[in-house]
């Protein structure tokens, strides 16, 4: 900061800096690492979706040359998980979805452990199986984890024994039997949101070195060094010092690559082999099955309103598919059950989301962590409502969206709220008030759509961070953190950040992180807390540095310390101490790295390092019953999309032309990297609304390829696609900043099934909306429902 | 992937002995595209890879008033770049253009496109739609099949394993008229979910459709029913109904057959009245 | 196994490789050059795209043993020592990138079209990106990288000669 207030660093659009590293291919990522005679494992996955294993054959894979291992579930019985201890490395017992890895291989070359694979003989029993969280919810249905009652949870889950249902999260506010009561009209419809995948453009990858001495080394491509470590010393009995986790870069995340999940194969594997490398990647065909997935979700929402629009009760249902595992899936329906009625003003709400397991692939965070999923339902539900209100769906929002002084669904009251400003931006940037201009093509149909969002991390009350920065000798910084940078762009946010702090120029700081032996604490880099949380932290740190070397200037300035700044000189590339008021007694920053020494040659003060230690300071548990508390979240971004597309009635193509976000995000760091955050994740909403959808049928994925599970590319982003801002800052967050790497995707989904809707006349009650589907109606058909349960 | 032996000979007598020697134990490799994923996937394993890319003068495309000449080896977008196919089929070029990404048309050949025998080969309908012959070799000599013998059925053509495919020659008419559609999921790099070609010369229509059948189909009542009378939109909404009686698409994940009838009525709607301008 | 003489990135190499290997394997692992990333090893992301003779292919649909007499050209072959190349200097600039991982790719197509075609068309640029797949940009920068490259003049970046041998063995 200048000496008349001005940020030198906040809110400037600086390049990123790893850039270079990335145009160059020098950025080593997990699979860039290959190590000489380095093993290659290779896993036999279950052909059933709910089966007993009775039998392993291995011999004959073992007898093959070059087989180094064959290893089952048998060898490693311990469970593991990060909020449900209910999950496996290799199946033990049971398989319960398709896909699941049953024997583990390891080989001197990949194609001897794929051979190895194909060699392994498994005789299954199959036993009935779940497809769907309706099915699972029955009296009666085939069990998936007969002994979830014994499982270690993490208390704030609610598992109920003896069923299907591995988290029962219940909301109460208000009393929705009154609001109800006093409501003009009721409204009920359901959705249903399939399951899709996350589809980093890396696979996941890793390594693992059991070296001779006893330490064990892996390099992964993780979010969460950290909570790989604790997840994998746990698992595996390995104390946190001789246990290391290297994750420099990775080829983005999304959530995938939040938790565990493809390490704990090849440890025991390590173990096995001391002094050599064992490496498992996965394909993207097992990317697309056992990685994780976002759960698919249905959902009834039955809401109650007055004469004018005014939501007087909501009483919603989310039955979340979570697949064969929920050891993370249950969060994501902690986090839903909290967020359940959306950024409204809402008095009466009851709502209860359900985590069932059934024998699909695992779900797991995705980018929103299930609120992409309850917004498309939510989203639409208003516009439904505005329309049979006679209401527009603008006023619809004005009336009922959260103002400063509202509270939450979970009772909080709102201190800052940007939903109104947010959503005057975006109606005025797409023009939302005047119809679409149609094209001359008969066939083409053109209208806009908006949508808003709210998210908040969801991380436990006291998750926590830590940042450490070093001077070196000639007055450049190394920081370390763990936060991890996955394309967010988080090295150069922090870097800014620490920049601001000391007044020095980002390039003369060098960032570290990705190293749990080299670097500090990171509960993990998820939930869309980096900026806020890391920030916190490294600006602590950064701060603390800065009290060193201000100490020690008295000394040599021979003025007070409130008397002393810092002044960045870019023209010399160095950072002045300066006394206030004989601005020509300074020395350069770097005179304190090691300390300061005295006239009679002693020295003091030692090297200059700052440590920053950031735990989130006022989040309280919320009351189990009702889920209400006074401050249950760090923050809440809020945002609002709009959209405009074209429906071709001929051949069922919908082209988006126009999406435009406007987000609060307190204060930005880094304005182009907050535009493209928003930018990527509006088009990653779009692959949701009209393309993406993991098939399955009978638990098998039917398109774990790109060849039948589309993405966009660049030919399909609209014309227009814009990030908008307003700025209401975050009282606890460093500068002001609150996250948004995740709420930026929210709003899209349902911002085009709004759009679409009122090209049609006709609201879709799930997504993708496909080809098919938009003929389907415009055959006069109305449309199938995909979220009758 | 399974062991191989890659081997690139010089000369076609030399490709054909090596077929002939390993017969049934070998695939020739030519853009690869498709063999690759087939080989990864052990879909197929063959012991020995032959790849004909080696051998000259079979990328030449060449453009005579009988017609057009492709060689095997020249790829999709040698073949869509090709000034003479732009100008005298604009229609096989915008095919050629349209399969897979600009990374994969720099290998993907028509021939290995026309071999796979895929119901759904882009580059397929155009050639059906005029015609075009497939020129053979192997040890007994050189052969001529109409493409529209040559595929028998999904992955399967007359082929023998011992054969080599040239090239393929495109008759040329005169003042021949085409349109081509391909209609999938998403715009770019994707799979046709319906896919044709049409082709007027002076009031005679040929039709040709893709991914509707095990193969490749040419709607032959439908260009009955338009040869020699004039479009109205009455007869476009007779052809329409003609052509769903033609086709017999299938349910899949990529589009079900309700669908794919709407889009071959639309294709033959939009077809005509391009044509008929 | 084959015994392969191949240029890349102007340097003249010599390696011995297994016939059923992709040249993406063989130029990551044997060659070193981790740059190019695999992605699906199925033609459909572009994530492994080089330049081969000047032209991008996906390296994971080429056999190692094709890569012999060929000049290749990978993401480690742009910059001219510390200097980036146009389009790589652009692509920071515009904040093109994010996690980076499928940029090298991105990158060998653009660099292919500017040499091909150094004032393309924003649907022309469109259609020489979109075999590479990117989850992270939305593509929009990518785009406009790329426009502001072939404004900016960009020179045609030549694959760095040394004659490639091979080519000669059957």
């Amino acid at each position: 900061m200048t000496q008349d207030g001005k940020y030198t660093e906040i809110g400037n659009s600086l390049p990123r800096v790893d850039g270079k590293a990335k145009v160059t291919g020098a950025a080593k990522y997990a699979g860039d690492y290959y190590f000489p005679r380095e093993l290659w494992a290779q896993v036999v996955r279950s052909p059933y979706p709910h089966a007993k294993i009775k039998k392993i054959d291995t011999s004959a894979a073992e007898k093959l040359k070059g087989v180094r291992n064959v290893i089952t579930g048998d060898y490693y019985k311990k469970r593991g998980g990060l909020y449900l201890a209910d999950k496996n490395f290799l199946a033990y017992q049971t398989v319960k979805y398709r896909g699941e890895a049953v024997v583990a291989v390891c080989a001197e070359t990949r194609e001897i452990a794929e051979e190895a694979c194909r060699l392994v003989k498994i005789d299954y029993e199959e036993l009935p199986a779940v497809f769907s969280p309706m099915e699972a919810m029955k009296k009666g249905a085939p069990l998936i984890h007969p002994d979830l009652h014994t499982y270690r949870v993490a208390p704030i889950f609610h598992p109920v024994p003896h069923t299907n249902i591995s988290h029962h999260h219940v909301l109460r506010k208000g009393d929705v039997k009154k609001g109800f009561r006093e409501s003009y009209r009721i409204f009920e419809h359901s959705y249903h949101i399939p399951h899709v995948q996350h589809v980093p453009i890396e696979t996941h990858v890793t390594t693992a070195l059991y070296d001779t001495a006893g330490s064990l080394t892996v390099w992964s491509c993780c979010q969460s060094p950290y909570a790989v470590r604790a997840a994998l010393a746990d698992s595996f009995d390995i104390p946190l010092n001789k246990l290391r986790v290297i994750s420099e870069f990775v080829g983005a995340g999304f959530g995938s690559k939040a938790g565990t999940t493809i390490e704990g194969i090849v440890i025991p594997l390590a173990q096995l082999n001391p002094g050599r490398h064992i490496r498992l990647d996965y394909s993207r065909e097992d990317e697309f099955e056992n990685a994780y997935v976002r759960q698919g979700m249905y959902a009834r929402i039955k809401t109650g309103v007055d004469k004018k629009g005014k939501i007087l009760a909501v009483e919603n249902e989310f039955l979340w598919d979570g697949g064969a595992y929920t050891e993370y899936g249950v969060n994501i329906v902690k986090a839903a059950g909290f967020a359940g009625a959306g950024p409204y003003n809402i008095d009466n709400i009851a709502t209860d989301s359900y985590c069932l397991y059934t024998n699909h692939p695992v779900g797991g965070p995705y980018r929103g962590f299930g609120m992409c999923e309850i917004h498309f339902a939510i989203e639409q539900n208003i516009d439904m409502i505005a329309k049979e209100m006679g209401i527009s769906p603008v006023e619809m929002r004005k009336i009922n969206g959260l103002r400063p002084g509202d509270t939450t669904n979970t009772g909080e009251v709102m201190k800052v709220s940007g939903y109104q400003d947010c959503l005057d931006t975006v109606i005025k940037a797409l023009d939302y008030n005047r119809k679409s201009a149609q094209p001359k093509d008969k066939h083409k149909i053109r209208a806009k759509g908006i949508a808003a969002g709210w998210k908040s991390p969801s991380q436990p009350t006291d998750a926590a961070s830590a940042a450490i920065i070093r001077m070196n000798e000639d007055g450049t910084f190394y920081l370390q953190t763990s936060a991890e940078e996955i394309g967010q762009g988080s090295n150069t946010v922090l870097t800014q950040i620490a920049a601001e702090v000391l007044n020095v120029n980002p390039d003369r700081i060098t960032l570290t992180s990705g190293d749990t032996t080299a670097n500090p604490y990171e509960w993990q880099t998820v939930a869309s807390r980096t900026t806020y949380c890391a920030g916190n932290a490294v600006k602590l740190a950064a701060e603390d540095l800065k009290e060193h070397v201000l100490d020690l200037a008295q000394i040599k300035l021979g003025c007070a310390k409130r008397d002393i700044h810092l002044e960045r000189d870019d023209d010399h590339h160095m950072t002045w101490v300066v006394a206030t008021n004989h601005p020509e007694n300074r020395v350069p920053i770097s005179t304190f790295a090691l300390g300061l020494t005295l006239p009679d040659g002693s020295g003091i003060g030692g090297p200059a390092i700052g440590t920053g230690r950031f735990v989130l300071p006022n989040n309280f548990a919320y009351n189990m019953e009702d889920s209400q508390s006074p401050k249950p979240v760090a923050f809440w971004t809020i945002g609002v999309t709009g959209a405009e597309v074209e429906v071709d009635t001929q051949t069922g193509h919908i082209k988006v032309l126009q999406m435009i976000s406007c987000f609060d995000p307190g204060k930005t760091v880094n304005r182009a990297l907050y535009d493209a955050q928003v930018e990527g994740g509006m088009i990653q909403a779009m692959g949701t609304a009209i393309f993406e959808e993991l098939m399955l049928k009978d638990g098998r994925v039917l398109n774990k390829n790109f060849v039948d599970y589309k993405i966009p590319t660049a030919d399909d982003i609209p014309e227009r696609l814009e990030s908008l801002i307003v700025e209401y800052p975050e009282e606890t967050g460093p500068f002001g900043a609150r996250g948004i790497g995740e709420p930026v995707m929210v709003p899209g989904a349902p911002a085009i099934a709004n759009a679409v809707a009122n090209a049609l006349g006709h609201h879709f009650d799930h997504m993708p909306i496909t080809p098919d589907d938009v003929l389907e109606v415009v055959r006069g058909k109305k449309s199938k429902s995909k979220a009758k349960r | 992937m399974k062991e191989i032996t890659y081997i690139a000979p010089e000369s076609i007598s030399e490709a054909l002995k090596l077929l002939t020697k390993h017969k049934g134990k070998a695939v020739i490799f030519n853009g690869g595209t498709d063999v690759m994923i087939r080989l990864r996937e052990n879909l197929i394993q063959p012991d020995y890879v032959i790849d004909i890319k080696r051998i000259p003068g079979l990328k030449e495309i060449t453009f005579k008033k009988d017609g057009l000449h492709v060689g095997c080896c020249a790829t999709m977008n040698e073949i869509a770049e090709h000034a003479d196919v732009r100008k005298y089929y604009p229609y096989y070029a915008k095919a050629c253009a349209s399969v897979g990404s600009k990374q994969v048309r720099n290998r993907a050949t028509c021939i290995g496109n026309i071999v796979n025998a895929s119901p759904l080969a882009d580059s397929a309908t155009p050639l059906y739609a005029m015609d075009a012959v497939l020129l053979i070799e192997g040890p007994e000599g050189k052969r001529e099949v109409p493409v529209r013998e040559f595929i028998t059925f999904v992955r399967k053509t007359v082929l023998a394993e011992d054969e080599i495919v040239l090239g393929v020659r495109v008759p040329y008419i005169k003042g021949a008229k085409g349109v081509y559609t391909k209609n999938s999921r998403r715009k770019e790099v994707d799979l046709s979910n319906v896919c044709a070609t049409v082709v007027r010369t002076g009031d005679e229509y040929r039709i040709a459709f893709g991914s509707v059948a095990p193969t490749p189909k040419r709607l032959e009542k439908t260009e009955k029913l338009l040869n020699g009378k004039k479009i109205t939109p009455a007869l476009i909404e007779k052809a329409k109904q003609t052509a769903v009686t033609e086709v017999a698409p299938i349910d899949d994940v990529r589009a079900s057959k309700v669908y794919r009838l709407d889009i071959v009525q639309a294709i033959v709607e939009n077809s005509l009245l391009a044509l008929g301008r | 196994m084959h015994t392969i003489e191949f240029s890349i990135n102007g340097e003249a190499l010599t390696l011995l490789v297994e016939d059923n290997q992709t040249a993406l394997r063989v130029i990551r692992e044997q060659a070193g050059f981790t740059g190019t990333k695999p992605g699906c090893e199925a033609g459909e992301c572009g994530a492994c795209t080089i330049l081969v003779n000047g032209k991008p292919v996906n390296a994971c649909l080429m056999l190692a043993p094709e890569l012999d007499g060929k000049e290749i050209t990978t993401v480690e072959g742009l910059a001219d020592g510390e200097n980036l190349s146009v389009l790589q200097q652009k692509f920071i600039d515009h904040a093109a990138l994010q996690c980076g991982y499928c940029t090298p790719g991105f990158l060998m197509s653009a660099t292919a079209l500017l040499n091909e075609n150094p004032h393309p068309t924003r649907q022309e640029i469109v259609e020489a990106i979109s075999g590479n797949l990117c989850r992270c940009t939305g593509y929009k920068r990518i785009i406009e990288a790329i426009e502001d490259a072939a404004n900016s003049g960009t020179k045609k970046i030549p694959a760095k000669k040394t004659k490639a041998k091979g080519g000669a063995r059957k």
